[in-house]
């Protein structure tokens, strides 16, 4: 239940500071920004949908994790680790390429991280973890 | 590795739930289970084939023809 109240806890954290990024003007408004936002969104929405999940697994009186989730979020994790590898060798290439600063080159490749995790995460769930 | 888990639940009147809560998983792994998307730990299968009152190779029936290659 700690981890549970924890994952709703930063999530709730990461939405303040988004809205008051947006709300203080630091957000121009162009499209990057507005995907970059949207995407962090969608994450903090993965991360609600989770801690509902334990939530509902609570209220039934069923452990919050068992061997499949865990097996799931290792097999997710591992397979977005390796594919990471290449999202920053991508983004190594198109740093010469483009007009964009660090910061947002590094930033959009943190929120690419996450959503090749989500990625993985969903493809573990609908493909199942049969050949172990 | 098929199994016999749904008819099992069936013969014995038993929900999802229940059988997930006797076993300590959650019903979604018991979904999987069901439908062959997952393969159970020793440990689970044997709690299984326990609450059924069962040997595990009744209850998860393995198709030696389509065994992995292992190497050594």
């Amino acid at each position: 239940m700690k981890r549970t109240i924890l994952m709703f806890i930063i999530s709730a954290l990461v939405v303040a500071s988004l809205v008051l990024w947006v709300l203080k003007g630091h957000v121009a408004g162009n499209t990057q920004e507005m995907i970059m936002v949207g995407t962090a969104l969608v994450i903090v929405g993965f991360a609600v949908y989770l801690g509902l999940q334990r939530l509902r697994s609570h209220w039934r009186h069923e452990p919050a994790e068992d061997e499949l989730s865990k097996r799931i979020m290792l097999r997710a994790s591992s397979l977005a680790y390796y594919v990471s590898i290449y999202l920053w060798l991508f983004v190594m290439y198109i740093s010469d390429k483009t007009t964009l600063e660090a910061h947002s080159l590094i930033g959009a490749g943190i929120l690419g991280m996450a959503v090749v995790f989500l990625l993985c995460w969903l493809g573990e769930k609908a493909f199942g973890v049969k050949h172990d | 590795m098929t199994n016999r888990i749904r008819e099992l639940r069936a013969r014995q009147d038993i929900s999802q739930l229940e059988l997930a809560r006797l076993v300590g998983v959650r019903r979604e792994t018991i979904v999987f289970l069901e439908k062959g998307r997952y393969n159970p730990s020793l440990r689970l299968a044997h709690d299984i084939a326990k609450y059924f009152r069962l040997p595990i190779e009744e209850v998860f029936l393995f198709d030696d023809g389509a065994a992995p290659k292992r190497s050594a």
